[in-house]
């Protein structure tokens, strides 16, 4: 137990754990154990900077600039006009790692949000009802964990492939492909999660607080929504956290097999794959800024997903 | 145990069965296989025609999926286009251990297809198992000893940028260092693609050397999680009650780590890892393409490309069965290791 | 965990036992292995079977054609004692019927002699439809095949029938190795052969495959030409670009093919001999010209015009393609069937826009996207997913934009983009307005059946191939002469037209001349690479050390 008002002396440990001081709510204990976490620290700090770098860079360059191609200037080695040099059509590079920042950061979220509705949905039906609901929901969730996700991602995005027009939200446009991705990666990472909140409602359900609430009328939806997913959000937050790094990295791996985000549109990871043909030919600068971004962003959120667990998780007293 | 096994089992039938229509569904639509045949020009109009016939791909997709689950050797099919099925079918279908023939391998089985492809993967990813559960044993338990300490932060934070890096840039760079520019500097290289080199024919000591990078990148990525699961079990065995009481009764430290604490620690760990080698048929698709390894990814993703349903199917149905044992199996380890687990 | 390691070592030592046993002997015949890299691998061997280019390109190592082409594109007789023609009796004077003397020293890699048999067995199962063959092209235009004697090859056409040079006879299977499993199967589908053609009539004959590894084969003994200087070709299937070039610079692989124009310098960096070698391909886009469901604009001449001087295929060419190719005038660039007159046309984004004004296309909006009856010209441009193509998207996307013109872009698996009208293939379905690819006809014979009024796709026709849906009838009856054109000089003017009549229409616009590239190391010597045989002399073909 975490304390912070000094312990009498010489009394023993098991009296120390009786006087708890007054409660602190869960946010606040989380903050203070999350804090203590170095590494954590570090990648929330990392993780503000580039959704600054993205979001806020887009304020300084357009996006027509990013996706302008300059035939004259093509592999361009960094210089003062352009700091990350230029790729293979002369477009800059520092540009369009700013937009492709947050088509990266945009559907490494959104993704999540579909996977954690869906997990949640699943998990929260299959756990509160039990019975033959429960049966057929983990016989979806099953046959989803028994294809290995690489496999299943590759198959959707090519039954999704080319079937959605591009869309244009608040101005600007994005490719089909955006959304193609963003759905299949959220589609076929929710079983985890579902798994993780059915465990959860199972255990939960069963407790004198629900059984009360049960018993005086609560009608359903209030007892799921408000009584009982309000006790099992740590580890759906850490999950989720977690899984917007690992978005991310799938949207580069299906960029690498052909499948990912069209052009003219960038993310880092289709800005990694173009330039992965020339990791010989000296213009380092091609893999060198999306690759490093990629690494900075998948790492800063796995620090912050490990310190999350670590401070949430009401068995790690250890810090 | 043995009516547990059995309706576990029978649990898995409709398992296997939603898995079957879910995936056959989605394969009508990935591609045609007819479009180019790998060919560098679309088919020609006449021949798309006769072979979407003599394939059976004009059928509609229930039949060809009741072909595909039963075979079709009741039933007679029309091949030259006159509009009478004269020729008596002769597939028996997946329910009969008949997966189909290989559309792009043109008249060669589903299993055969599989099976020339199963031991190449199974030595690739099982030697990167190890590799990675030895790996992340001597980082796990060494961060857990040392927690907090700059090395096991350093050793974290490595693993860690491991993890975040796509493994086709890893593998790639490696093949870059490793086998062109030491060449190039005259320092002993290793080879890039392939499983052995033509000179010196295929023998267990090439296979070995050809090993080394692609192994070496399916690990680094997966070290990571792995060492942080022991790191944590570890630290969580290591503040248990016995293990006090063990270091204080004034045991060895060396044999309390090792012997006590790991052995209590390794029990999630077999979970894992049983859960973990059935979606190792799949092979490591990106590596062994980069690679050039001749394993099940690779051929997942060959015809995948073409749009060859059968041997698609035949991959990942082979994999969703094994996911299915492993599954009963590491359970059944886990009641056999822990007697607290008992299954109705 | 403890019990469980042991038991994982030992899985590993079996499967590493388990592939190892499986074949791959040491090098062959005389030690000299030239080892290839391939980026796809064989769908199957047999001729009759396949369209992969990579497959059919192995036919001059292990298995024959009637003839080959040289690197000048002339035919090289092979099976037969000359070429037939009208003075010597092998072309009948009304062209219809086309006589094969063969050689009499030709043999199967087992001994048996080659005979016009081979050749019946060919046709025979090629047609037979228990047989799923890749194509019946252009077997299905022979009425009848007739072998009086053992050497003698009689082919009738409904009428005289122009490519036959470029299309007949390539490869023949052996029917003394068939015929028996033919008969006993029913069909040729499931022939062992077509996986292991142990029985060929290469310079070389083929040892082993590997699924997914390689495939080897090694010197025939028996072969009636010159031979062989190498002991073994070694196939290995490489998947991956990039590990492909890695491999051809540190010298794993002695010959590669397939790569990308950006990947010329690193080759030639490492001392990798880069040849260019035209086989009919070049890059360019077709636009769907479907009398009513296509873009009212690109009906309009003027509008095509102005899309093709709106895009910079020259700075592309050099800048972003090294200089190494240029852009191309027609589908038929590089032959010797293209009017001589014609140029490209020129990047002159303000004569596109002069166009696009007196087509009566202008932003009445103020959009940025000019209209016209209320109609916005905004184009649907979809290619595959290859990296140039993309970039070539990104580029002529901006430059039409700086017109007026706004197209949106698409790109598909190539499986996808090429699928059929009835498979929801984009091009064939007429969903795009614009769609690249790079073609070539029946090279070396300029034949193509894309432009036929009778070739259209529709529900009646879902397989037709003229994705274009243009029914021209003055080009449509050109292309029904040319192809019945046997003698060379009036096809050759018949083709002048149709190359300047598809130009001045703008049906088609080229992008950029589009060579196949093949790497070689320095250690294969007397190397010479041909566009529609690449292999044609692969017999004198050397290694030093």
């Amino acid at each position: 137990m975490a304390l912070t008002t000094d312990p009498p002396a010489l009394i023993p440990q098991l009296i120390t754990e009786d006087v708890e001081p007054p409660p602190l709510s869960l946010a606040q204990l989380t903050w203070r154990r999350f804090r203590r976490h170095r590494m954590a620290m570090l990648g929330v700090v990392i993780l503000v900077l580039l959704i600054l770098y993205s979001y806020g860079g887009a304020l300084l360059v357009s996006e027509t600039y990013a996706n302008h191609n300059d035939l004259t200037i093509v592999l361009d080695a960094p210089t003062a006009a352009h700091p990350f040099g230029t790729d293979t059509t002369g477009r800059d590079i520092l540009a369009r790692t700013v937009y492709g920042g947050q088509i990266s950061l945009l559907i490494g979220l959104t993704a999540v949000i579909v996977e954690t509705l869906v997990g949640i949905f699943v998990g929260a039906i299959a756990g509160y009802y039990g019975g033959w609901v429960d049966s057929l929901l983990m016989r979806m969730t099953e046959a989803v964990l028994n294809i290995p996700q690489i496999f299943l991602l590759l198959v959707m995005a090519k039954f999704f492939g080319g079937k959605i027009p591009n869309l244009t939200i608040g101005g600007r446009e994005f490719s089909g492909s955006v959304v193609v991705i963003i759905l299949i990666i959220g589609m076929t990472s929710w079983p985890y999660l579902a798994r993780i909140v059915r465990a959860e409602f199972l255990s939960i359900k069963e407790r004198e607080f629900i059984l009360a609430a049960r018993a005086t009328g609560t009608p359903t939806w209030e007892i799921i929504f408000k009584h009982i997913l309000p006790n099992s959000i740590a580890p759906i937050v850490v999950s989720a956290t977690l899984g917007v790094a690992g978005a991310i990295t799938l949207e580069a791996y299906i960029s690498f097999l052909g499948l990912g985000v069209r052009a003219p549109t960038a993310t880092w990871g289709n800005m990694l794959e173009g330039a992965y043909q020339y990791i010989d030919q000296g213009a380092y600068w091609l893999w060198l800024f999306p690759g490093l971004l990629i690494v900075l962003i998948v790492l800063s959120i796995n620090f912050l997903g490990d310190g999350l667990r670590d401070a949430l998780d009401p068995r790690s007293r250890t810090v | 145990m043995t009516r547990y096994i059995i309706r576990r089992l029978l649990q898995a039938i409709p398992l296997l069965f939603l898995i079957s229509i879910a995936l056959f569904v989605l394969m009508q639509n990935v591609g045609d296989p007819l479009a180019t045949m790998g060919g560098r020009t679309a088919t020609r109009a006449a021949d798309r025609e006769r072979l979407t016939r003599q394939l059976g791909l004009d059928k509609p997709i229930y039949v060809q999926y009741l072909y595909w689950l039963i075979g079709n050797d009741w039933a007679r099919i029309d091949l030259d286009g006159d509009g009478v099925a004269e020729t008596q079918g002769t597939r028996r279908g997946a329910l009969r251990g008949d997966f189909g023939t290989s559309l792009v391998n043109r008249g060669v089985p589903v299993t055969t297809v599989v099976w020339d492809r199963l031991p190449n993967t199974l030595l690739l990813m099982l030697t990167s198992e190890l590799v990675i559960i030895l790996g992340a044993l001597v980082i796990g338990i060494y961060a857990a000893l040392r927690q907090y300490s700059l090395l096991d932060n350093l050793v974290t934070a490595l693993s860690f940028i491991g993890f975040s890096m796509p493994i086709f840039f890893i593998a790639l760079a490696a093949i870059y260092i490793f086998s062109v520019y030491f060449k190039r500097w005259g320092l002993p290289s290793l080879p890039a693609t392939g499983m052995f080199d033509p000179e010196y024919g295929k023998t267990p000591a090439q296979i070995l050397v050809h090993m080394i990078l692609p192994v070496a990148s399916i690990s680094i990525i997966s070290l990571a999680a792995y060492s942080r699961y022991i790191r944590s079990t570890m630290l969580e065995v290591l503040g248990q009650d016995y293990i006090r009481t063990a270091r204080s009764k004034g045991l060895p430290k060396r044999e309390v780590i090792f012997i006590h604490a790991l052995k209590n620690a390794s029990l999630p760990i077999v979970t894992v890892v049983g859960l973990d080698i059935p979606l190792l048929l799949g092979g490591a698709i990106v590596t062994e393409r980069i690679f050039a390894w001749p394993g099940m990814g690779r051929l997942f993703l060959d015809h995948l490309e073409r749009g060859d349903t059968p041997v698609v199917m035949g991959i990942m149905m082979l994999i969703a069965f094994a996911v299915v044992i492993f599954q009963l199996i590491t359970d059944i380890t886990y009641a056999w290791l822990d007697p607290r687990i008992r299954y109705h | 965990m403890q019990s469980r390691k042991p038991y994982l070592f030992l899985i590993v030592i079996l499967s590493l036992i388990l592939s190892s046993c499986a074949g791959g002997g040491g090098a062959g015949g005389n030690g000299k292995t030239a080892t290839f890299i391939f980026t796809q691998e064989f769908d199957t061997l047999n001729p009759l079977y396949t369209n992969m280019w990579f497959s059919a390109i192995t036919n001059q190592i292990w298995n024959c054609w009637a003839w080959t082409f040289d690197d000048q594109n002339n035919p090289i007789p092979v099976l037969v004692k000359e070429m037939p023609s009208a003075t010597n009796g092998g072309i009948s004077p009304d062209g219809k019927v086309i006589t094969l003397a063969l050689r009499d020293d030709i043999v199967w890699s087992d001994g048996k002699k080659i005979t016009s048999e081979d050749f019946k067995f060919t046709f025979d199962m090629t047609m037979d439809p228990k047989n799923a063959v890749a194509t019946t092209f252009p077997y299905d235009k022979i009425t009848s095949l007739e072998t009086p004697d053992a050497k003698t090859v009689v082919m009738t056409f409904a009428e005289p029938y122009a490519p036959w040079v470029g299309t007949l006879w390539h490869g023949i299977i052996p029917a003394h190795i068939l015929q028996p499993v033919y008969e006993k199967d029913g069909t040729l589908d499931n022939a062992e052969w077509n996986r292991k053609p142990t029985v060929g009539c290469g310079p070389f004959v083929f040892k082993e495959w590997e699924s997914g590894s390689f495939t080897r084969f090694v010197t025939n003994t028996k072969y009636w030409l010159d031979k062989p200087k190498l002991g073994e070709i070694f196939i290995r299937f490489v998947p991956d670009d990039a590990a492909q070039i890695a491999a051809l610079v540190n010298g794993e692989g002695d010959l590669g093919t397939f790569f990308a124009n950006s990947d010329v310098p690193s080759l030639e960096q490492a001392g990798v001999q880069v040849y260019r070698v035209y086989s009919g391909y070049n890059e360019g886009v077709y636009f769907y010209l479907h009398p009513e469901k296509s873009h009212p604009a690109l009906r309009d001449v003027r509008v095509r015009k102005a899309i093709v001087m709106a895009i910079d295929r020259f700075s592309f060419a050099k800048q972003v393609l090294l200089d190494l190719t240029k852009p191309a005038v027609t589908d038929w660039d590089n032959m010797p069937y293209v009017d001589p007159s014609l140029q490209p046309y020129p990047f002159d984004p303000e004569g596109a826009k002069k166009l696009l004004d007196e087509a009566g296309w202008i932003d009445s909006n103020s959009d940025g996207t000019r209209d016209k009856d209320g109609v916005e010209l905004v184009l649907k441009y979809g290619t595959t997913t290859r990296e140039v193509r993309k970039n070539i998207q990104a580029v002529a996307q901006e430059q039409l934009a700086a017109v007026g013109i706004k197209v949106d872009l698409y790109n598909y698996e190539s499986d996808q983009y090429f699928a059929g009208y009835n498979e929801g293939g984009p091009a064939a379905h007429g969903d795009l307005d614009m769609f690249q690819y790079s073609a070539t006809p029946q090279f070396p014979d300029p034949d193509v059946a894309d432009w036929l009024c009778n070739n259209i796709p529709s529900d009646d026709n879902p397989a037709g191939s003229n994705w274009s849906a243009l029914c021209d009838t003055e080009l449509d009856a050109l292309f029904q002469l040319q192809a019945t054109q046997v003698d060379f000089a009036a096809r050759q003017q018949t083709f002048f037209t149709i190359t300047k009549y598809i130009y001045d229409q703008v049906y088609w616009f080229g992008l950029w001349q589009d060579p196949d590239l093949w790497g070689v190391n320095k250690r294969l010597t007397n190397v010479k690479i041909s566009g529609a045989t690449p292999f044609f002399n692969i017999a004198e073909w050397d290694l030093v050390k």
